[in-house]
């Protein structure tokens, strides 16, 4: 999967499962759309199935408590890609 | 400090309607919310009771994803009739998030719906076991997931009780919101419960050989609280709420007082879990009295817990005798829709409060033939005009707990 289509399927997700409204790639997701917690842990499970196809570690999950944003997600997602296929 | 309280706001999903004049219609006219119990693919196939006090129309919630996230479907009727009461009170958005304004809800045992389907994911042998459990299974399916969801949705800081004491549960939240208000920990409370379909809590029921079953193929039927011929209770679901405030305050603010608590009492046996036990109500009824300083002849109507189980409502109303003799009108509002469990307490409550407003008692429906054992009693055997001014709700849980709310018809709380 390409950056262009992690981004594409995170946007998907986020306007679909999430119900966000046209999220943007630098909007601070907890400011602008009131991603919580709750809803980082859910993302991580939608990303482990739908892009990655295996499950995160625990590290690699606590990583994730960081994004901010849209580009860090993907961002987030190629760099565990990459690690992985060390 | 002790403060007067009163109930500025209600609201209620029942099987016989969610509307006001709905629920009064359905009062007025007799109408049963009993209908077949729906398949489930699990359990109804061995469970021998065919009946369930069923909501059967739709209810459009609109809660946001970010709200639902964390929410069953007993959370859905927590918050709808939350929003409900807190839009009908007129309260300020500065009052609700002030701290305050504190909760009082709960749930038989949250929301078994949802804790089934983490179930299924164990009992499935599926491969993905544990990550197919979502984040928020918790949230949604915990005990006190009624209660929280609230406050996140509406931004509730003030105190929370998640009562969770199976039938009496939200007599309780009513009970002990009413204690906060009056003693000054509060100003005002959100007090109720919710109960969602489940055709575990029949099953259990079932198993006791409480539950109706002679009655399958007529749900109108059943339950027959009182009657001769009643053969056991009818599982429900539904929602409810109730505003309590501090008399003065809501009095200055121009709010409508629908009501006044004036009395509660909450005991316990103090032995056997299941078996109803008359030491143990009489005593409560005795005690809300003493609480609102009332006599017996005081009392002009009594909303019976009446569940129509065999020895349950015999206990019952040997109490009523004992306590209040054969003055006071007796329902059992159960016989419209079953037992709502966890909710049963709020509802009747306010269905009572319908009653107090318009000035009619409901009878009991399917009583044809009175028990002799429980005919010492005044039962409302036809709809009746009559004004009620003082009102004693009764609910009594497994686990031998008791409650007795006493409340003052609004009309003429001064």
């Amino acid at each position: 999967m390409t950056k262009v289509e992690i981004t594409e399927k995170i946007l998907t997700i986020l306007t679909e499962d999430f119900e966000f409204e046209r999220p943007g790639l630098t909007d601070n997701l907890r400011d602008v759309h009131g991603f919580d917690s709750i809803d980082a842990i859910e993302l991580l499970g939608k990303i482990e199935i739908t892009i990655l196809g295996f499950p995160l570690t625990r590290e690699e999950k606590e990583k994730a408590m960081t994004i901010r944003t849209i580009n860090d997600i993907v961002n987030y997602i190629e760099d565990i890609k990459r690690s992985r296929s060390k | 400090m002790k403060r007067r309280v009163v109930i500025t706001a209600c609201s209620a999903i029942t099987p016989i309607g969610y509307e006001k004049d709905d629920i009064i219609e359905s009062l007025r006219q007799g109408k049963s919310g009993v209908r077949p119990l729906r398949d489930d693919g699990l359990l109804t196939k061995h469970i021998h009771s065919r009946v369930f006090g069923t909501v059967d129309y739709p209810i459009d919630y609109g809660f946001k994803r970010q709200y639902r996230k964390t929410m069953g479907p007993v959370a859905y009727y927590a918050c709808q009739v939350a929003k409900d009461v807190l839009e009908r009170s007129g309260l300020s958005q500065e009052f609700i998030t002030s701290g305050r304004l504190g909760v009082a809800f709960g749930s038989t045992h949250g929301s078994p719906t949802v804790q089934r389907e983490i179930y299924h994911t164990f009992f499935n042998a599926l491969e993905e076991k544990f990550s197919s459990i979502g984040a928020v299974d918790y949230l949604r399916s915990m005990v006190h997931t009624t209660a929280v969801n609230i406050t996140r949705m509406f931004g509730i800081t003030g105190r929370i009780i998640a009562s969770s004491t199976a039938c009496t549960t939200s007599s309780q939240s009513i009970g002990y919101g009413y204690e906060m208000v009056k003693f000054g920990m509060q100003d005002a409370m959100l007090c109720g419960g919710a109960d969602e379909y489940d055709t575990t809590t029949v099953a259990v029921f079932d198993n006791l050989l409480a539950c109706s079953v002679d009655y399958n193929d007529t749900p109108h039927l059943t339950p027959r609280p009182f009657d001769a011929d009643r053969d056991g209770l009818v599982v429900g679901e539904g929602g409810g709420a109730v505003l309590l405030e501090e008399y003065e305050s809501a009095k200055r603010r121009g709010a409508i007082i629908l009501g006044e608590i004036v009395g509660f009492a909450c005991n316990n046996n103090g032995g056997d879990l299941i078996l109803p036990n008359l030491d143990g109500i009489t005593a409560t009824l005795r005690l809300a009295l003493a609480d609102a300083g009332l006599a017996p002849t005081d009392v002009d109507f009594v909303s019976a817990h009446a569940t129509a189980t065999k020895m349950g409502d015999v206990i019952e109303a040997q109490a009523i005798g004992a306590v209040y003799g054969d003055r006071p009108y007796v329902t059992g509002l159960k016989s419209y829709m079953g037992h709502t469990m966890g909710t049963c307490g709020v509802i009747e409550t306010i269905l009572t409060l319908y009653m107090m407003e318009q000035g009619f008692i409901a009878p009991t429906l399917n009583l044809v033939n009175v028990d002799e054992r429980c005919a010492m009693l005044r039962h409302t055997r036809e709809l009746t005009e009559a004004e009620i001014k003082i009102a004693a709700i009764q609910n009594f849980a497994f686990g031998g707990v008791n409650t007795c709310l006493l409340i003052k018809n609004g009309g003429m709380v001064e």
